[in-house]
């Protein structure tokens, strides 16, 4: 049974950590613009952390730098199973207009697994609303997949 | 059969009534209560009122990483020592008439668990061995300086004008509880008014809510203390967050608000939840809601200043017999 | 901080301000936002204009050959690389790119952010086929007129010089 009260509480409790990967801060300001009065992820259980250790969604914005790389590769170690992985805007997916550029080793794909896409330069904050619901929703599959 | 029946009676003290299972209970939907409180005065609509049940829940489900530069044993058994500490506080304390355990001097006991539960998470922190912890345990010490001197001084004047019958200071929470039922609540005692205001700027502090969480403050030192906690200790950590604000709100009205009762112990616990539910509103949610975080230097200099001021007024006043 | 204690007190008898978004229907908009891509083939004249202008080089063209001389030409716009600068569509002379108000582009798998368009472009007919009498009748006129008109220039230069 308590199994089952944890399977249904992770979609409900997703927190958020955020990764900025070199992004221009217009993803950023999105991001955060969801938690504010107007939009409230928190109705949904959003939260935002400050640490990789917390985090159950994980939202990356920005193409991969060279910089951002090494760090980037490190901080999505520390995330505890299970975890699902948002990229954010049309940068972490393709490179953007910085495709091709000497600094950028993207896409994300090459890193990690991602779970759900957000595109647009930047994503309206609705649209951001929808994928962080989506990603909870496999966030609680996710679970599932673990414990069989 | 005797030792029989009190062993069982003591055993649904511990984990029923105003041990394990009332108290997580209230405290979650006390928890639950104020971030919805939170989010009404800014003007979202607000998570649902078991969130922090659903918090708690996701946490234990979730993978336990521990560092490679923690120590293991402490690093796990850290929360554990916090949370049943915190639960023996909860057993000392009177739902307005009713009291599980009573002892001689059990207010000195309950300062001392109330600290064991902050210093378990400083040691907690220690052990996990990452820098931010270290920021954050710091910062932790300085706010248990902060708000310790003021309780203590409020805990003197109480004891000082509820020990009249006894002869002196009394660390009694059943002796304090029987003055109030004779003379009334001590919030009606005009040279306590400091002292109670006090208290109700130490109940927050103490908790670690939001203008005060200099320790946990998530966006400078990525959740301080917290930093390098997952999965079911960082559940163990939450749960005693939130079942601290039953602990310090019942605190307040056992110290300011006591000694009436219905002698319903049902009547009387609804009672307490309700005046809970009213403090958690006064001293968490609505600081909460207007202020920013206080700088750690603020939170010292605020403490032993004003708070530790009122309450020092007040032990004065008291002193003087007036 | 007095007037933010009168703020949040009052907030709490006030309706929240959130969108209900997550249950009901996203709301629009704002006009003249530019959202998701959208591509008309029976428009495109193939003209390659947008595939220069785009900076973030989020188009694809494949150019396909049928058997009968014709070409499949398909477009294909990947959404998450596009900056949503709208030059593609304000260099289309054909108006076959235009960006419409929608702004959910979410999805799970690469294929749900792609916009395509296929057209074919026919080959252009086939030259006609002339007898060696046809092309010489052809030529005679050419020249004919070619001489008419040598003529009537002479003729108006000499008019000309008789008259100064």
């Amino acid at each position: 049974m308590f199994d089952r009260w944890m399977d249904n509480s992770m979609s409900k409790s997703p927190w958020i950590f955020h990764i900025n990967a070199g992004s221009c801060n217009g993803c950023d300001i999105e991001l955060v613009s969801v938690l504010t009065p107007r939009y409230d992820a928190e109705r949904l259980g959003f939260r935002l952390t400050g640490t990789p250790r917390q985090a159950d969604i994980v939202v990356v914005s920005g193409p991969i730098t060279l910089q951002t790389r090494d760090r980037l590769v490190r901080t999505l170690a520390q995330v505890p199973e299970p975890y699902v992985v948002v990229s954010l805007g049309s940068c972490p997916r393709s490179g953007n207009v910085f495709k091709g550029s000497y600094s950028i080793d993207g896409p994300l794909e090459k890193w990690t697994h991602v779970d759900v896409s957000v595109g647009g330069c930047t994503p309206k904050p609705e649209a951001i609303v929808a994928a962080l619901a989506k990603a909870a929703e496999l966030l609680a599959e996710k679970r599932k997949e673990m414990r069989r | 059969m005797d030792a029989i029946g009190t062993l069982l009676w003591n055993l649904f003290y511990l984990l029923v009534f105003p041990g394990l299972l009332f108290s997580v209970a209230v405290g979650l939907l006390l928890a639950g209560l104020d971030r919805k409180l939170v989010a009404r005065m800014q003007r979202r609509v607000g998570p649902p009122l078991l969130q922090p049940w659903y918090d708690f829940l996701k946490c234990c489900g979730k993978e336990t990483i521990i560092p490679r530069h923690a120590k293991r044993a402490i690093y796990l058994a850290a929360p554990v020592v916090g949370f049943v500490a915190l639960l023996t506080v909860s057993l000392f304390l009177p739902v307005m008439g009713f009291t599980a355990f009573s002892t001689v001097a059990d207010l000195v006991v309950i300062l001392y668990l109330l600290t064991l539960t902050s210093a378990a998470m400083i040691v907690g922190a220690a052990a996990s061995g990452s820098p931010f912890a270290g920021v954050g345990l710091s910062r932790e010490m300085v706010s248990i300086l902060s708000y310790e001197l003021p309780l203590v001084l409020i805990i003197l004047a109480v004891g000082r004008v509820a020990g009249e019958s006894v002869g002196g200071v009394t660390f009694s929470l059943a002796v304090i509880g029987e003055y109030q039922a004779a003379n009334g609540p001590l919030i009606t005692h005009w040279s306590l008014i400091p002292a109670a205001l006090a208290m109700l700027f130490v109940i927050p502090c103490e908790i670690g809510m939001h203008p005060f969480d200099v320790a946990e403050a998530e966006t400078e030192i990525c959740e301080g203390t917290l930093a390098e906690y997952s999965g079911p200790p960082l559940a163990l950590f939450r749960l005693t967050h939130a079942v601290k604000m039953y602990t310090m709100t019942a605190l307040f009205c056992a110290l300011f608000l006591g000694g009436l009762t219905t002698g319903l112990p049902v009547l009387d616990a609804v009672i307490l939840v309700a005046l809970c539910a009213v403090l958690t509103f006064v001293t968490m949610s609505l600081p909460h809601a207007v202020c920013a975080r206080f700088k750690v230097e603020q939170v010292f200099k605020f403490y032993w200043t004003v708070v530790a001021g009122l309450a020092a007024l007040s032990l004065i006043l008291v002193w003087l017999g007036l | 901080m007095l007037p933010y204690l009168k703020q949040a007190l009052g907030n709490l008898f006030r309706a929240p301000s959130t969108e209900a978004f997550p249950k009901g229907e996203p709301p629009a908009a704002a006009p003249g936002y530019r959202g998701r891509l959208v591509y008309h083939p029976d428009r495109c004249i193939n003209c390659g204009l947008c595939l220069r202008v785009c900076a973030p080089q989020c188009m694809e063209r494949t150019v396909e050959k049928l058997e009968n001389g014709d070409q499949r030409v398909t477009f294909t716009f990947d959404m998450t690389s596009c900056t949503f600068c709208g030059m593609c569509a304000d260099f289309c002379t054909q108006h076959s790119i235009t960006l419409s108000e929608d702004y959910m582009i979410v999805g799970t798998q690469p294929e749900d952010f792609l916009v395509t368009g296929t057209f074919i472009k026919k080959a252009p007919p086939p030259r006609p086929k002339l007898t060696p009498e046809q092309i010489a009748a052809q030529k005679a006129k050419v020249e004919a007129a070619k001489r008419a008109k040598e003529a009537a220039a002479k003729a108006a230069a000499e008019g000309a010089k008789a008259d100064g």
